[in-house]
């Protein structure tokens, strides 16, 4: 007896949830408000990143504005939730944590350190909440992240790829990297050796030790290859040294090096620019001078908004254009349309309004966006993106191409 | 000719580890235990030279100011953290002193910063002495550090507080005897010691350029010539440093730059092993 009164109770609640549902999907229809999307940054507010984070996190939060605006996406509203990752995995743990199981975000934008991304992604391939890195270590897209991660930022293949073809670019017949013991040293080596024969080009290599105070052996074991060009991989302080020995030692090819370590302290520091005459330095550059880049300068205020923040950028209006394309809004959506908003021959688009409005029409859509092309391997990595080149010039760093 | 070229480079080297190479190895014949603290001191005196020589101060001026505040520095830690420990023995004192050391780097991080800085020196090519490169600018340095080394041997050969140095570091209770004080010994063997390591540390600095980490990275080649040389030995510290600057430039031909750690821990285990005196000896001027 007891049994039956429960059920037919069950049954009432069942039938009375039942018959609301819809209400309650019609609201969502037509007002949005109800059930918002939620996303969210996870950006270094504070720490070693904290320079970069707060412009980070403008830059996600203008593509919300501006899609809501527009009416957001599935006529859904869109609500940013911004946390600091402190530049740190303990910290960006708690708050991901929060992110994912308060706030039940379905995707995540902007991790910055590595660590922290590393951290960050299992609970978020567990919890099926998809993943946007800005983080470098090739390590990173190879964790078991089934698919919910991506990467804008160049791994350190592409970078050197990039390095091998501008070498070549400059003619060079012998090039030599001298480079300390770091996690990337042997993928330099393995890549250049890739690359440079294809151009009639030989490679050597040495490793120094970073710590040392000369390198003076360094240099004539590199000079006795009669090098052309020289690729100077340290950091900051080996690089210094070894720009100073190499100019000691009368060496007259080109030098290289990444913009990371051979940048305005390293001039200044040298203090006589003849050392550095006409070194060139490289790095990873946003599409300076495209649609998506021009909107990252007005939303941010900033004439030369740097890589991550156009990183960002391209997040959101990609995250929201999977979820225009999957008519869903979860994590598994994303992770399953995401490639869709960067389709070969596609409509170009240059921000994420446009890109809803082709796809809800139907059309399939080819997003430019402000750090790159934005075309991503199955492992998550992007395909390609632009270089900047300088070269430096009587101390100053002068533009010689981005591409 | 690459092999005697290498042989060159280290010896150039060599010189300038030589000098805080001594300072650590009189410190040890005098106070008895291995004060690691030189990292710390060494970058201290590094950077109290820069400021010197960014102030206009001459070459001399400025190594003399590396000196003093090395100096001065070594001395304070000496007398509030290690030889305090000193009468638990040379262990709980050496342990004090790689604390002070990290305690000094950072002392010189908060203060400047993790960026490299470099003296305001012109920077010449180097010249040829037949197919020899040498740099003029580190003939420089290595005149200025075999300066440094000869008024030090001529102060422990002929003064009389030198010669009572090494009496005290030679046998403490029978120069107490003869008068000595060995309270004023220790002071001055740290005082001098520290202001050695200090301007080591900034002749290694003129060429390259100086960091928090300045002193760290020269410690192990630094251990490493006093332990060849024979620990308590100046002229061993010389002869040890000399060795080691060789040795690691040599490797880079043999086994590649990134071993160049190996060589101070080799060398430290063939002494241990071979001639735990060192080669000339604990005790030898």
């Amino acid at each position: 007896m007891t049994k039956i009164r429960i059920g037919r109770r069950a049954a009432l609640a069942g039938g009375v949830a039942a018959l609301a549902n819809p209400a309650v999907v019609r609201a969502q229809g037509s007002g949005g408000t109800a059930n918002p999307i939620k996303l969210a940054t996870l950006t270094p507010l504070t720490g070693a990143g904290g320079p970069y984070g707060p412009v980070m996190a403008k830059a996600a939060a203008s593509v919300v504005e501006e899609v809501n605006k527009a009416g957001g996406v599935l006529g859904r509203r869109i609500v940013l939730v911004s946390e600091d990752d402190q530049t740190n995995p303990e910290a960006a743990v708690r708050a991901a944590r929060k992110l994912i199981d308060v706030d039940k975000v379905s995707a995540i934008m902007g991790t910055w350190a590595s660590s922290v991304t590393t951290a960050v992604a299992p609970l978020c391939w567990e919890s099926k909440t998809f993943l946007c890195t800005v983080s470098g270590a090739d390590s990173i897209t190879l964790l078991p992240h089934q698919g919910f991660l991506i990467r804008t930022q160049p791994n350190s293949r592409l970078q050197v790829t990039r390095v091998g073809e501008f070498i070549l670019s400059l003619g060079a017949k012998k090039a030599f990297t001298m480079i300390p013991q770091t996690p990337f040293t042997q993928s330099t080596f393995d890549t250049l050796n890739q690359v440079l024969p294809k151009g009639g080009c030989t490679h050597q290599s040495l490793i120094y030790d970073d710590k040392k105070t000369t390198y003076r052996t360094e240099v004539d074991q590199a000079l006795r290859t009669s090098p052309d060009v020289i690729l100077a991989n340290g950091y900051t302080p080996d690089t210094v040294v070894l720009l100073k020995d190499l100019y000691r030692a009368g060496f007259k090819g080109k030098i290289l090096g990444f913009a990371y370590s051979i940048n305005q302290k390293l001039v200044d520091q040298v203090g006589q620019p003849e050392v550095v005459e006409g070194v060139y330095t490289f790095a990873p550059s946003p599409a300076e001078g495209s649609g998506a880049y021009e909107k990252v300068k007005a939303a941010t205020g900033s004439a030369n908004p740097d890589p991550y923040t156009c990183q960002v950028y391209d997040h959101a209006s990609l995250v929201l254009m999977a979820m225009a394309s999957a008519k869903a809004a979860t994590g598994e959506a994303i992770k399953e349309n995401i490639r869709k908003a960067t389709v070969s021959g596609g409509k170009v688009v240059d921000n994420a309004v446009d890109g809803i409005k082709e796809i809800m029409a139907g059309g399939k859509v080819d997003y430019a966006g402000a750090s790159g092309p934005c075309d991503f391997d199955e492992k998550g990595d992007i395909l390609d993106c632009k270089f900047r080149y300088d070269q430096i010039k009587a101390g100053k760093f002068t533009l010689v191409k981005i591409a | 000719m690459i092999i005697l070229q290498a042989l060159v480079n280290g010896i150039v080297s060599g010189t300038l580890l030589a000098v805080p190479a001594i300072g650590f190895t009189a410190m040890f014949a005098v106070l008895r235990f291995p004060n690691f603290s030189v990292s710390g001191v060494a970058t201290l005196g590094a950077f109290a030279g820069y400021l010197a020589y960014g102030a206009g101060l001459q070459m001399a001026g400025s190594l003399a100011i590396a000196f003093a505040v090395a100096g001065v520095a070594g001395l304070a830690f000496d007398k509030v953290a290690h030889l305090p420990l000193i009468k638990q023995g040379a262990l709980p004192a050496a342990i004090a002193s790689i604390a002070t050391g990290l305690i000094l780097e950072n002392v010189v991080r908060l203060g400047f910063g993790n960026e490299p800085r470099g003296y305001d020196r012109p920077i010449a090519r180097d010249v040829f002495l037949g197919e020899i490169r040498v740099s003029p600018q580190q003939l420089e340095t290595m005149g200025l550090a075999l300066l440094l080394m000869l008024l030090v041997f001529a102060a422990l050969a002929f003064t009389r507080i030198g010669k009572a140095m090494r009496a005290s570091a030679d046998n403490p209770e029978l120069a107490a005897l003869k008068g000595i004080r060995p309270e004023r010994i220790a002071t001055l063997a740290s005082f001098v010691g520290m202001g050695l390591v200090g301007v080591g540390g900034m002749l290694l600095g003129l060429d390259s350029s100086i960091d928090p980490l300045t002193g760290t990275r020269i410690l192990l080649s630094l251990f490493a010539a006093a332990v060849l040389g024979g620990l308590g030995s100046v002229p061993g510290a010389v002869l040890g440093a000399f060795l080691i600057g060789m040795a690691e430039e040599l490797s880079v031909l043999v086994v590649g730059s990134q071993y160049r750690a190996a060589i101070g821990f080799i060398a430290i285990l063939a002494v241990l092993t071979l001639r735990p005196r060192g080669l000339l000896g604990e005790r030898a001027y």
